[in-house]
């Protein structure tokens, strides 16, 4: 009890989850039949309950979802499956005690998980073709409208935003290898990019398709060729401004053009990456 | 017939994710208040079910296994660096993003203070209130997934609540979806 008069909210909660050995929990009750405050705060404890279970489920961004297939995908294919035989996973489904949760939180339908493909080798510079081809097998319809969307293809172990991408899906347009000569011409728009601005439509923020040009400042190239070698592609726009207040370079590159999907790199003065690599939409 | 074997293993695994998925994703965000750790803790434990996935032979439930794995990766995440606060603007643009809500304004309020509010908790605690106050799952249920016994996950849970309860007080009379529970204070009282 606080100050000899009230019980504090530890006891009243240890008594609602029934802790309180039989004669602390009388005397608590006696309490609480004659005292309005400490009602209030049981009652009290009985509401943060309630916050708690209104808060509504949202079900796994599209993005999430395939990143992890990609994962997975990825997982196959270094031959991570260690699996002498095959579990029944109906079997062990079956007594699953949260298959039916009793208050099921409703969803946001996302598409399929798309199948795992059988372990095969590939080149790893080629593991984005997976989840663009899922992503054309993941047209889901929103308002009538058929909308192919595209997922987060950032590395193992990035986070990833997720921006949906309209369009037909197509196969994923091979990228060119880096050339000594390439170049990209730098914009120093000085924006304040937002999270949500990265996500695209980007064409309104970089303008037209800059292709190829010339950039001074050295170590701003450097940084875009590091990151168009890893990405084994060209970047189509860069700008050099800012990202919730830090100075950034801001660097696009076509994941798939067919389906207007960019690949947003975001970096640091120091070339490191100040959001998870995401796609967005160019126009 | 290995390949038949690793081959129809890939299927059931992909099921396996699409199956738990959303659950697995609704207990990291919730546990670790970060879309992008969220995401990260639920591939890490995805992979890392995949990869050993003859431990899940001989388990009762496969949904505990891998409850398991991303409460595991999710603590791991909290213990190994403090997660980046999250800014308002991106809870709400990743509630945007997920499923709109019908009465945006309140239910965002609230969700978007439960969140902070539950990021003062430790670890432990947050764990176990995310897994029976806001996933719903009996107390034996959260014991075996954060493998402890039952009676840690109220204390847990007890010890959350007394903290929580002052943080959101103020959140009591202003949302319809606090609906203080008379009824049970009636009947603790009454025993």
């Amino acid at each position: 009890m606080t100050g000899d008069t009230h019980y504090d909210l530890e006891i009243l909660a240890e008594l609602a989850e029934g802790l309180l050995d039989d004669a602390t929990a009388l005397e608590v009750r006696s309490h609480l039949a004659i005292c309005d405050a400490c009602g209030e705060s049981l009652a009290g404890l009985a509401a943060v309950r309630e916050l708690l279970s209104a808060v509504p489920m949202t079900a796994m961004p599209l993005g999430v979802a395939m990143r992890i297939d990609r994962a997975l995908e990825a997982e196959a294919e270094r031959g991570g499956l260690r699996l002498v035989e095959t579990p029944d996973w109906d079997e062990i489904m079956k007594d699953s005690p949260w298959e039916q949760p009793a208050e099921p939180a409703p969803v946001v339908p996302v598409a399929p998980v798309v199948p795992l493909a059988a372990p095969r080798k590939k080149a790893r510079g080629r593991l984005w073709a997976m989840p663009v081809a899922a992503a054309a097998a993941a047209a889901v319809v929103f308002g009538g409208v058929g909308l192919a969307t595209q997922l987060v293809a950032s590395g193992s172990g990035d986070g990833g935003a997720v921006a949906p991408v309209a369009g037909p899906a197509a196969s994923p347009e091979k990228s060119p290898l880096k050339t000594a000569e390439s170049a990209w011409a730098v914009r120093a728009s000085g924006h304040n990019y937002t999270s949500r601005e990265l996500n695209g439509p980007l064409l309104g923020y970089f303008g037209p398709e800059p292709g190829t040009g010339s950039n001074s400042d050295e170590q701003t190239d450097k940084c875009v060729a590091r990151k168009a070698n890893e990405l084994d592609r060209q970047p189509i726009a860069v700008d050099r401004a800012f990202y919730n207040g830090q100075d950034a370079t801001i660097m696009a590159f076509w994941e798939d053009k067919t389906i207007n999907a960019v690949r947003v790199v975001v970096v640091g003065p120091n070339c490191h990456n100040l959001r998870p690599e995401g796609l967005a939409t160019w126009n | 017939m290995l390949t038949r074997h690793i081959e129809g293993d890939t299927t059931a695994f992909s099921e396996i994710v699409k199956r738990h998925r959303d659950r697995m994703w609704a207990v990291a965000l919730r546990t670790l208040g970060d879309p992008d750790e969220a995401a990260d803790a639920v591939q890490d434990a995805f992979v890392s079910a995949y990869r050993k996935a003859e431990s899940f032979r001989g388990d009762a439930a496969v949904t505990t296994w891998l409850h398991r794995i991303v409460v595991n990766a999710c603590l791991d995440r909290m213990r190994r660096k403090s997660v980046r606060p999250v800014a308002d603007d991106e809870l709400i643009e990743a509630a945007e993003r997920d499923m709109p809500l019908p009465d945006q304004t309140a239910e965002r309020e609230v969700s978007l203070e439960v969140t902070a509010a539950l990021k003062l908790l430790p670890a432990d605690q947050r764990a176990a209130l995310v897994l029976v106050d806001m996933m719903g799952y009996s107390v034996e249920d959260a014991a075996a997934v954060l493998d402890v016994p039952a009676g840690t996950v109220k204390s847990r849970c007890a010890r959350g609540r007394a903290k929580l309860a002052p943080i959101l007080s103020h959140l009591r009379n202003r949302s319809d979806l606090t609906r203080v529970s008379s009824p049970k204070g009636a009947q603790l009282r009454d025993g």
